[in-house]
């Protein structure tokens, strides 16, 4: 009797959980998709299938973690697939053509990223631009770059020695996965444990209260867009060492997906709400999404539009059900 | 014959009911005042009367007919909310007449016709503007009679609902509103009139309706009643409305001396503040008060001129070096520059002090849990939980929090700007005591800024007024009002230096 109780307040408790933050109800639906895809396709469950599920998510995620710190305080980053990509290529230019111990290119390249991070960060808070629009711009630079040293060429001949970085795995789990969940716990700890995080939400609130209660604002933009360009040298580092080259199309999805995942994770557009986990979750459901649609056979010329269509009702899932709830809330008090 | 009324109306939200079987009707040609604490329950009942909440129980009659089933009679409801709410970058005549159909303007709008049509409305309140300037370009007072223009531009309203319309009005734009709108009574509509200033209510309202905690507890006619009256009803105790804030233990240290600083909006100002006084600032709107303490706080830049605080050289520019050294400012624009609107009260509390709340690297969610327990005790905020986001607070509890907050910092510099904006007289009295307490007993200095001469003279040691930027006259508190009051407006009288 008094378990029966307990199951149903936990029950109860989930339920409002679920009520409250979008990123539960999307760790449930996320649940779901996994589950129907089980159920409907034999392969799903394959571990070959799902180590490369894992695979590409970690990319994504780890892309969308850290577009969600941008998200937090209320600005964006759409140069995050380009700066990925050059920091790649710089990294394998600096091991293939230089010769460079690959570990210290690596270095190097996750250093040059924390720079191109920084010189968003300090163009957008010291002219004052809108981060969307300024970014745009950069993505422009960096891709542009790009193309001129490699004229569009592929750099191919990564040592094998750093490309069990991108390619392998520790028993059953992919690396990148591990260093994209190595990545989620140090961001959740500065976000959640720390003064900055908090420093972050308050800036997502409202910068000009942020600014009044003495937090040094700016410092704290440039220090997130300067993580931001770290985490995406890194994310294009290991997409290099998995590919075994690094070729100019690296990250081109990636500003999209990034902001989707978040959005999907419950990470509010206006900033100051969500966790980052909840980008995880939302670069999960993006990557099942599209497993499931090459799976299932669908028509490749359709996969965009069908990704596309879950993808919306995945972000509307949640102002969906509150219209239903109100829906449902009136015809009681109508009858 | 009543053209709006409530019937018993009851609303609940979680855990709290809002409105408690309320009854009340509006007549044309009367202007009926509604006051209240916050939370006493006027803003649910503004939202029951003009449709966007439902009640639970009793009924909403507009003409005499049930507007819950049919909603377009809400229409006949004009309301006028407190905050702007204009299009800041169309033109005075574009907001005018948007959204088109109900101002009678159909098909293609041609921008010269209501251009014109606007002037007679422009003229007919006073607004001393262009139909084609930018709402962003014109005052504030402007800003604020053209939303009441043109909630009275759609034709078939009855009642004109003005919520709190003189918050950003100075003076003589009260006065201009006020005829304007006994200017509309006369056209035999019915007015309610929402506000906190009494003196506004016994000048203009006819009748009275005083709400608290959820319930009508008192109608009548303003005639019959004075401000005790009101006071009582609305508060349930007695207030002495003659009671006096100042502080009584100056110190003789002199806490900050500004020399001859010079900012964007202000000019030469010199001025020094003594531990454990309150100096009050007053002025009209657009004075450059709010500009010159953001200004000393480090908000503002400064161009030229000096602060010592303490004897030393105070850094300009720089709010974390204010912060850090106990100088802080209580902005005015509580929910936009005071509050983090979607963090909860015990996270708007911490944040200044999370240095202080660390174990080990971690915060310590029990240390910030205690701060938070120790603030909403000390100041008696009203809330069932720390946890709440605080933008569910009403006005006065989030000001409570945000002095609560400052006063976790140490500071030795207080600088309230308008610290009872929007907030009601029980509560007001609550935070004067409270900076009176501050003052006497933290030996901190407090400068006040506020638009309203009576709260200034009744809580402020001595008071400086400025007119356009420049400091016009400094004031002893048993000056005569309209003495003060000529200096704000710039007329010289006798100074006792400036």
């Amino acid at each position: 009797m008094d378990k029966e109780k307990q199951e149903k307040k936990s029950f109860h408790v989930m339920i409002n959980a679920i009520k409250k933050s979008n990123m539960t109800a999307m760790a449930v639906v996320l649940v779901v998709m996994i589950i129907i895809a089980s159920i409907v396709s034999p392969y799903f469950l394959n571990v070959y299938n799902l180590q490369s599920v894992l695979r590409d998510l970690a990319f994504i995620g780890m892309i969308g973690i850290a577009q969600s710190l941008l998200l937090l305080v209320g600005e964006l980053d759409l140069s995050v697939g380009k700066i990925a990509c050059l920091s790649g290529i710089l990294s394998g230019m600096l091991m293939v053509h230089a010769g460079i111990n690959p570990w210290l290119a690596l270095a190097i390249g996750l250093l040059l990223g924390l720079l191109f991070g920084f010189i968003n960060g300090i163009i957008i808070t010291r002219l004052r631009l809108n981060s969307m629009v300024a970014t745009i711009g950069m993505q422009g630079i960096y891709g542009g770059i790009n193309l001129v040293i490699t004229k569009g060429k592929a750099i191919t001949g990564v040592p094998e020695q750093i490309q069990f970085l991108g390619k392998k795995s520790l028993g059953p789990i992919p690396i990148p996965f591990i260093i994209c969940l190595i990545v989620l716990v140090v961001i959740l700890f500065i976000v959640k444990k720390t003064k900055t995080g908090r420093y972050i939400y308050a800036i997502g609130n409202s910068k000009e209260a942020a600014k009044i209660l003495g937090i040094k604002v700016d410092k704290i933009r440039v220090m997130i867009y300067s993580i931001v360009g770290f985490i995406s040298a890194l994310a294009g580092i290991l997409y290099v060492c998995r590919l075994g080259s690094a070729q100019t199309a690296i990250g081109e999805a990636w500003p999209m997906n990034s902001i989707a995942a978040s959005v999907i994770g419950g990470i509010a557009l206006t900033g100051g709400v969500g966790n980052p986990a909840g980008a995880l979750i939302g670069a999960a459901v993006i990557t099942i999404i599209q497993n499931i649609i090459v799976l299932f056979g669908v028509n490749s010329y359709w996969q965009a539009a069908v990704s596309g269509i879950v993808v919306v009702l995945a972000i509307s899932f949640s102002s969906i059900s509150a219209i239903v709830r109100e829906d449902r809330q009136k015809r009681i008090k109508l009858n | 014959m009543k053209i709006l009324e409530a019937k018993n109306i009851t609303k609940m939200f979680p855990g709290v009911k809002a409105l408690d079987s309320v009854d009340v009707a509006f007549e044309p040609g009367e202007i009926h005042a509604i006051i209240g604490e916050n939370g006493a329950g006027k803003s649910t009942l503004i939202k029951c009367l003009t449709g966007v909440y439902e009640p639970e129980e009793g009924e909403v009659l507009i003409g005499g007919k049930h507007a819950e089933k049919n909603k377009t009679l809400f229409d006949k409801v004009a309301y006028v909310p407190q905050e702007i709410d204009l299009f800041a970058n169309m033109s005075v005549a574009e907001n005018l007449f948007i959204p088109y159909e109900k101002s009678g303007i159909k098909g293609q709008v041609n921008f010269k016709e209501i251009e014109k049509k606007a002037i007679p409305i422009l003229k007919k309140f006073s607004i001393p503007v262009k139909p084609n300037d930018l709402v962003k370009d014109i005052s504030v007072s402007s800003q604020q009679l053209l939303q009441i223009a043109r909630a009275t531009v759609h034709e078939e309203y009855d009642v004109l609902m003005l919520d709190e319309p003189t918050t950003s009005l100075t003076t003589s734009d009260t006065e201009i509103l006020f005829d304007i709108v006994k200017k509309i009574k006369r056209e035999n509509k019915s007015i309610i009139f929402i506000s906190h200033k009494l003196e506004e209510i016994f000048a203009l309202a006819d009748v009275i309706t005083v709400f608290r905690n959820g319930k009508k507890v008192a109608y009548s006619e303003i005639k019959d009643v004075d401000e005790g009256w009101v006071i009582k009803q609305m508060t349930g105790r007695d207030l002495d409305q003659n009671e006096r804030f100042f502080s009584k233990k100056i110190s003789d240290e002199v806490l900050m001396e500004v020399k001859n600083i010079t900012g964007e909006k202000f000019s030469n100002v010199s001025f020094k503040l003594r531990k454990g006084e309150i100096l009050g600032f007053s002025g009209l709107v657009g004075a450059g008060r709010s500009e010159l303490m953001q200004a000393i706080f480090g908000y503002l830049p400064v161009y030229s001129g000096s602060i010592k605080i303490d004897g030393k050289d105070w850094k300009l520019g720089d709010t974390n070096y204010s912060v850090n050294n106990g100088v802080i400012y209580l902005p005015e624009e509580r929910k936009k520059q005071g509050i983090l609107p979607v963090l909860s009260i015990k996270e708007n509390i911490s944040i200044s002090v999370l240095d202080k709340l660390k174990s080990g690297i971690n915060l310590s969610n029990k240390k910030e849990e205690e701060l938070a327990k120790k603030v909403i005790d000390i100041y008696a905020v009203k809330t069932p939980d720390s946890r709440k986001e605080i933008q569910f607070l009403s006005g006065g509890n989030q000001q409570k929090v945000i002095i609560g907050r400052a006063m976790a910092c140490n500071p030795k510099l207080l600088i309230f700007d308008e610290p009872t904006k929007g907030i009601d007289v029980g509560t007001k009295t609550e935070i004067y005591r409270l900076m009176k307490k501050l003052a006497e007993e933290e030996k901190i200095g407090i400068i006040m800024i506020s638009s309203e001469l009576q709260e200034i003279k009744k809580c402020s040691n001595r008071v400086i007024t400025m007119y356009e930027g420049k400091i016009s006259g400094e004031f002893n508190n048993e000056t005569e009002q309209e003495e003060i009051l000529s200096a704000m407006i710039g007329v010289k009288s006798k100074e006792k230096g400036a």
